[in-house]
């Protein structure tokens, strides 16, 4: 008899009990996405792997601090993953620069187009966030955008862009505080 | 701006990852003593933590599950493989039963498994030698014996692997620490230099103002570059409609010059960099007073505090 499929909560979970299988299920589907995001942040295959085994290492040990009432697994797993790209991207000196090759005008997450192997829920979630993403004014799009991706301070923000501080901050603050609402389902 | 509006500010770029340490260390002792700010910042988070569901998947490499494995054991973590939260409570005769038989029965086996294990291991004793198997009594046990070799000697190679790119990783590291290092020193070497060339006054304001006769003021002046510090604690809180404002009085001009307006946080503290709209050639003294939201050019407002 087949099991129905687990969710990704269930598995944080489960995983957090010790249960390696359930880890293993979780690291096939959520690795390519994070490993997608370390790439773009390292800008550096090699760095990306160590960061994506260091960061699995990470999620095991804390899996039993998940809490399916404050988040989603997979946005715990970005947190953490992020969290330690920035801590490499620091011991690399390179946070207070960018990378060479790196260009902030072109970053950009994808539009809704998500591939035939990904979850129906996750597909749903990526399309209401590229939705709400795209209501906000390009400037705040932009900025969020390339401050998720590439994980340098304002200052190394605003100067690579040319911009005022001020602006970059506002732009910042007043984006994402729309972004919130929009994904809590208000206008 | 607001108060509110500044700590959102920081949230939000925290979310995002974009604070520097210090300011990081500002907001997180606020976040402290703030619940609603804590609530803010948690949904900032997951909001930033969102935009993950638009990222382009891109497969690892093939072997990176075996290499997070190996990297567990080379690093000495608990608990893979083993349940973590098994807990047995209340289990009574039943179980203690069934566990003393099995332990019977586990113990007979042992005495087989003993005989096997040490079949296997002098099978994989010799690396040199690693395939042949001294096992001779049937086909399946030879087929169990390979296949047992086998994984081991792929967990051996995963394993020898992630030691291999652990001392790769630490390499890099030293190298870059070295180079950090090296940076590091070159900027304190400035710095020093600095320091010595700049001409630095310290100054603690007083206030014979009853409201203010707890307050503390400090200035750091640097007089070679026409800018310091401003460092006020326990400030009384003013009017909505008004800011405190700083002003360098220059013995060489007839009005104080502006320094900027200065906001304090809720428990009447801040550090800031100031810098006059005007140089500043004389001896500087200084003066805080409070005057019309967003600051005039010329002091209006009583003069708080007044320096060295």
């Amino acid at each position: 008899m087949s099991q129905p499929e687990l969710s990704e909560e269930e598995l944080l979970q489960r995983a957090g009990r010790g249960d390696a299988r359930a880890f293993d299920q979780l690291y096939d589907r959520l690795a390519p996405r994070l490993f997608g995001l370390l790439r773009q942040m390292l800008y550096d295959e090699k760095e990306a792997e160590e960061v994506l085994q260091e960061g699995f290492v990470q999620l095991w040990e804390r899996a039993p601090s998940f809490d399916p009432e404050r988040s989603k697994a997979f946005t715990w797993a970005v947190m953490l993953f992020r969290h330690k790209a920035i801590d490499r991207m620091r011991m690399l000196g390179r946070r207070n620069r960018l990378v060479d090759g790196a260009v902030l005008e072109q970053t950009t997450l994808r539009s809704s187009s998500p591939s035939a192997d990904e979850a129906m829920q996750d597909a749903e979630r990526g399309e209401a966030v590229s939705r709400a993403l795209n209501e906000l004014p390009k400037e705040q799009r932009q900025l969020i955008e390339c401050a998720f991706l590439k994980g340098l301070t304002h200052h190394v923000i605003a100067e690579s862009l040319g911009m005022p501080l001020g602006t970059v901050k506002t732009n910042i603050r007043r984006g994402l505080l729309r972004l919130r609402d929009l994904l809590k389902g208000g206008a | 701006m607001m108060e509110q509006e500044r700590f959102e500010e920081l949230a939000a770029m925290n979310a995002l990852g974009m604070l520097e340490s210090d300011e990081k260390r500002t907001l997180d002792g606020t976040v402290a003593r703030d619940k609603d700010l804590r609530t803010l910042g948690l949904e900032l988070d997951i909001t930033a933590a969102e935009l993950g569901y638009l990222i382009k998947p891109t497969e690892p490499p093939s072997d990176m599950k075996k290499r997070i494995r190996a990297k567990m054991r080379v690093k000495g973590v608990k608990g893979m493989g083993l349940s973590r939260g098994a807990i047995v409570g209340g289990a009574g005769w039943a179980l203690a039963a069934s566990f003393a038989l099995a332990s019977i029965w586990l113990w007979n086996e042992r005495a087989g498994m003993t005989e096997q294990l040490a079949a296997a291991s002098r099978a994989i004793a010799p690396p040199a030698n690693p395939v042949t198997p001294v096992v001779d009594d049937g086909k399946a046990k030879a087929r169990t014996l390979e296949e047992e070799l086998k994984r081991r000697r792929d967990e051996y190679e995963a394993q020898k692997k992630a030691l291999q790119d652990e001392i790769d990783s630490l390499r890099k590291r030293e190298t870059d620490a070295s180079a950090q290092i090296a940076r590091l020193t070159a900027d304190l070497d400035a710095l020093k230099k600095q320091e010595q060339e700049s001409q630095l006054q310290i100054a603690t304001l007083q206030s014979k103002v009853w409201e203010y006769r707890r307050s503390e003021m400090l200035v750091v002046w640097d007089q070679k570059r026409s800018q310091g510090v401003l460092v006020l604690d326990k400030m009384p809180r003013v009017e909505s409609d008004k800011d405190y404002q700083l002003w360098v009085v220059d013995p060489g001009k007839p009005d104080p010059v502006s320094a900027g307006v200065v906001t304090v946080d809720p428990k009447g503290s801040v550090k800031t960099v100031f810098k006059p709209v005007e140089a500043v050639t004389g001896e500087a003294k200084f003066a805080l007073s409070v005057e019309k939201k967003g600051g005039v050019p010329k002091s209006e407002g009583q003069l708080l505090m007044v320096g060295p």
